[in-house]
């Protein structure tokens, strides 16, 4: 059997990864979820995921933060950003920095299914080459 | 958006010494309109804030603070508008906006419900987040009440609270803290610390205050003859049926007389404490949880067989069955497992066939009459069985409906009474292993490979999934035969569909929305929706079976077994989220509407208990300060208003309060119909002046001339030299508003359009007559009949009919106002032709034969 998709879901907001974590789940993926910066951080130097999901703004490291430091890590993952204070200019910066795309909150839960969808394409390509 | 000069602008006037020039009319129109932009808003959030409790969206506590705020900012600012159109005349409402804003803000900083924990509740009192305070088994028979056909008796339950005060008044507080104390630290035995703790509990005085609360309840409940009714006394203790099964450890009294209630309260407190109780606690090291106990307390459903109901086999849950046993009389001996019980295997699918059944010999029962005692069961009934095939199906169909609602394997305790009603006395959560979970295949492989025969067509309104036979419903009595489990088809999403929501396993329609009012009540009744899938009528057809998969927006073809399962006893509902709970209780205090009738008593600033009605009376009340008082014609047309020109006979002025009219030429003082640009002007003006509207047929001739004059507007001399009452219409593109004093009649209409159906709404108020009160009030029956047909929420009072109407789709809206607009036309002098009861009838066919002619010819819309 192949190996499941791997995700990480960090929001301080307990119900983002409560309400995702089932769902994707469902889906095939494997989900680990967190609600602070630094232990999600120490998981990430232990293991790679697959594709991240994480909030911007958060006490201690922030989303653009945590989001550099992965990619620094691991290179082939890629990083969606998902946040509150959903304005042009924060929508830049994470692209810039390197994440793979921005969803405003509230979303739709079939807006995070088809983001992952193709992050994990991408990932999977990535990994190959 | 108005800067703080003009903010501030009231305020001047209120303290200001010097008189100020009246303000242009114009100038308070502007602001009129600032009003309905901010009512406007309101109503757009409240929209929003309502789809996100499908279940659709991920949202998160900054959204539920941010609307908050948002709605606080927007009905500050209309009341500082309306306090400017009517020289601060309602001041008070800046201390509703802060009272009502405050109780919103407190519900949001806190995870449990902001309320003062009451000694005692009504069944119908308990709200959502007072699990702790009532326990589980109150809860959830509390969530029941408004489901059709699962009948709780009805109750109260003395709550934490009041157990607390028993402790507190009897000073027990330190003795029980003490002797547990011993429990843990094993100085003293279980069975010792159990005795004494129970004998200083059963040893201690109700206080007199609680003692004279749970009595005048129990009358309250038991009614008239209640001191000779019976009632069950039960413990609803905290993590009873919660996380933690504490399920039968604590006692419950059947058949206890009124002149015992207060001894049975004392007992199952003292029942906390039981031997087996605190076993328990210790075996789960549970000992640092507070102990804590409600009591129950229903009028005994006199049970002529009784039984519990599970949902899924618990060792099976695979197959599609659920399991029902059943013995005679109360269900103490069959929930307690002492007694002999009949059992059934019946298939989970309608309509319930029994797959096998064993039918025992029982010979005890606790007889419904009795006084709680084991008794001997006549002979001749002890080899029977006791439940027929019907009264079977009965139970599996509330029991399967149950478990819809909850979402979760259910353990259902029933009785049925001898008239045949079924009572629900219990439901909790039926326990499965997870071993017993079958898991070879994963869920998105089971999805994968079923055939699809809608994807992504429409919207999720509530998300889950269900299962069973399409029933198409077209017409009224489509939704008669609607079966309990079916999957409701329909093309529009009608209000009028509610009434079968609540037996429905999923719902399809071709045309709708999120906002509307059936998704609406889909949320309330926790039904799987999808909305707006356009073409679904055409794909699904009568009685095919299909699972209705609204996570995915799909529907399958067949019953997809593993997915309903797998949602039923793996996937948590999102529902237990705290912030869905916030946001619920969110929603009650926001769009309820109370504040109904303007002409109402209660019609004031305080009365408002909602956002809702802070919208409304804002609304109104700026409304009436434009249009009554003072203004004459003269002086409405001085500002710009128009005398209308139409064949038919009817006064009307109309006021533009932008986009209602279109320029005809030279600026003129009238205007004609055809220069109506309002969306529900236009509606309303095809139906008043449609056909047939106006030619009633001839009445005695002096009538005729009379009431012809009263068709005019009235004149000084019959309003007692008060300003002349005008016809007026005040107009814009998405909004109407009427008031008509027509004759001895007052009727008026407000109307707007709006960009959700949410917004969306017909108030119709029509009051008065020349003939005596029989006549009138018989025309008050046959408007209501008439708008009921026509979807509207309709109140009669003698001659008084208050009709509204909220969250159509704007063509839907415009059918009404055409209605409406025949309606006043056609009722007009209907009060002199009924002369008797059977006129209604006749007069109502006769409206119904015009309007489906009209309908016909196309002129409606």
């Amino acid at each position: 059997m192949q190996n499941k998709t791997s995700i990480c879901i960090l929001d301080d907001e307990p119900i983002v990864g409560d309400r995702l974590k089932p769902e994707l789940e469902d889906d095939g993926y494997e989900v680990e979820i967190f609600i602070d910066s630094a232990s999600a951080l120490e998981r990430v130097q232990q293991r790679c995921f697959d594709i991240f999901i994480t909030d911007l703004k958060m006490e201690g490291v922030d989303g653009i933060g945590f989001l550099e430091r992965v990619k620094k890590l691991w290179p082939t993952s890629e990083v969606i950003v998902i946040t509150g204070y959903g304005t042009l200019e924060t929508a830049r910066e994470s692209l810039i920095k390197g994440a793979y795309d921005f969803i405003p909150k509230p979303f739709r839960i079939e807006d995070i299914r088809t983001a992952v969808k193709k992050a994990k394409k991408k990932v999977k390509h990535q990994q190959k080459d | 958006m108005a800067d703080l000069a003009t903010f501030s602008q009231p305020f001047k006037r209120l303290f200001g010494k010097k008189k100020l020039k009246p303000i242009a009319f114009t100038d308070l129109f502007a602001r009129f309109q600032n009003i309905l932009h901010e009512n406007n808003t309101v109503m757009k959030i409240m929209a929003d804030m309502s789809t996100k409790a499908g279940g659709d969206f991920v949202f998160d506590k900054k959204y539920l603070v941010d609307c908050i705020l948002e709605i606080g900012k927007s009905v500050q600012r209309s009341a500082y508008h309306l306090n400017f159109i009517t020289a601060n005349r309602y001041l008070e409402v800046f201390e509703v906006i802060e009272k009502l804003v405050k109780d919103l803000e407190v519900e949001l900083s806190t995870k449990t419900p902001a309320y003062q924990m009451q000694r005692l509740y009504y069944l119908d009192q308990v709200e959502e987040g007072m699990e702790e305070a009532v326990g589980y088994k109150t809860f959830n028979l509390a969530r029941m009440i408004n489901l059709p056909d699962a009948n709780v008796p009805c109750g109260f339950v003395v709550s934490v609270a009041g157990f607390r005060d028993y402790l507190a008044y009897n000073n027990l507080f330190e003795g029980i803290d003490a002797l547990m104390k011993r429990l843990e630290d094993g100085t003293d035995s279980v069975e010792n610390v159990s005795r004494s703790i129970r004998l200083m509990i059963l040893g201690g005085e109700i206080p007199p205050y609680l003692r004279q609360e749970i009595l005048s309840a129990a009358k309250q409940i038991g009614g008239p003859k209640a001191e000779e009714m019976l009632y069950s006394v039960r413990s609803s203790a905290v993590g009873e049926d919660g996380d933690w099964s504490f399920a039968g450890l604590y006692d419950s009294f059947l058949n206890v007389p009124f002149g015992e209630l207060l001894a049975g309260y004392k007992k199952v407190m003292a029942s906390l404490y039981s031997q087996s109780s605190l076993e328990y606690r210790i075996r789960k090291n549970l000992s640092h949880m507070e102990m804590a106990i409600s009591v129950l307390y229903q009028k005994m459903a006199a049970g002529r067989v009784s039984g519990v109901f599970y949902s899924l086999d618990p060792n099976w849950p695979e197959r599609p069955e659920s399991v029902l046993s059943a013995g005679w009389g109360l269900g103490k001996l069959v929930v307690e497992g002492e007694g002999p019980v009949d059992s059934f295997r019946v298939q989970r699918d309608p309509p319930h066939f029994v797959t096998e059944q064993r039918i025992v010999r029982k010979d005890r029962m606790i007889a419904s009459t009795g006084q709680g005692v084991i008794e001997e069961v006549p002979a001749a009934m002890q080899e029977d069985p006791c439940l027929n095939p019907d009264e079977i199906r009965q139970i599996a169909e509330v029991g399967l409906m149950l478990e819809r609602f909850f979402k979760i394997p259910l353990d259902v305790e029933w009785s049925l009474d001898r008239e045949g009603k079924l009572w629900i006395l219990q439901a909790r959560r039926l326990h499965i292993e997870a071993a017993k979970q079958s898991t070879h295949e994963s869920l998105q492989e089971i999805v994968g490979r079923q055939r699809v025969l809608l994807a992504e067509r429409g919207m999720i309104a509530y998300r889950g999934v269900g299962t069973g036979p399409i029933t198409l419903v077209e017409t009224h009595e489509d939704l008669n035969r609607f079966p309990s489990g079916g999957v409701l088809v329909s093309h529009y999403a009608h209000p009028w569909l509610a009434k079968a929501i609540p037996k429905a396993s999923a719902i399809v329609t071709d045309i709708g929305t999120v906002a509307g009012h059936m998704a609406t009540v889909a949320r309330e009744f926790r039904v799987p929706a999808i909305v707006g899938a356009e073409g679904a009528t055409q794909v699904l057809t009568e009685n095919m079976e299909v699972t209705v998969d609204a996570e995915r927006n799909r529907v399958y073809e067949g019953c997809v077994d593993e997915l309903v399962k797998h949602q039923l006893i793996k996937k948590p509902t999102f529902e237990i989220t705290s912030e869905f709970q916030q946001l619920r209780r969110l929603l009650k205090k926001i769009t309820p509407l109370y504040l109904v009738d303007p002409d109402g008593a209660d019609f004031d600033a305080r009365g408002c208990k909602t956002i809702h009605d802070l919208v409304r009376f804002i609304h109104q009340k700026a409304f009436q300060a434009l249009t009554r008082p003072g203004e004459s014609p003269r002086q409405l047309f001085k500002q710009g208003a128009k005398q209308l020109k139409s064949n038919v006979p009817l006064d009307l002025v109309v006021i533009d309060i932008g986009g209602g009219l279109a320029k005809d030429g030279e600026e003129n003082s009238y205007v004609f119909p055809r220069q109506f640009t309002s969306f529900p002007m236009q509606a309303f003006w095809r139906g008043l002046s449609s056909p047939q509207t106006w030619d009633t047929e001839p009445v005695s001739v002096d009538f005729k001339s009379l009431m012809a004059s009263l068709i005019r507007t009235q004149t000084a001399e019959v309003t007692g030299g008060r300003a002349p009452m005008i016809n007026l219409a005040v107009i814009g593109a998405n909004y109407l508003n009427l008031s008509l004093p027509l004759g001895y009649h007052y009727t008026a209409v407000d109307a707007a359009v709006g960009p959700s159906p949410r917004n969306n709404y017909i108030f119709f108020r029509f009051v008065g007559g020349v003939t005596d009160m029989t006549r009138r009030s018989r025309r008050a029956v046959l408007l209501s009949s008439v708008l009921e047909q026509a979807d509207f929420k309709v109140e009669v009072n003698g001659d008084l009919v208050i009709a509204r109407l909220t969250d159509l789709e704007k063509d839907q809206i415009g059918e009404r106002l055409f209605l409406i607009g025949k309606l006043i036309g056609f009722a007009r002098q209907l009060d002199v032709l009924l002369k008797a009861d059977a006129d209604i009838d006749f007069y109502a066919k006769k409206f119904a034969d015009q309007m489906t002619a009209v309908k016909a010819s196309g002129s409606v819309s």
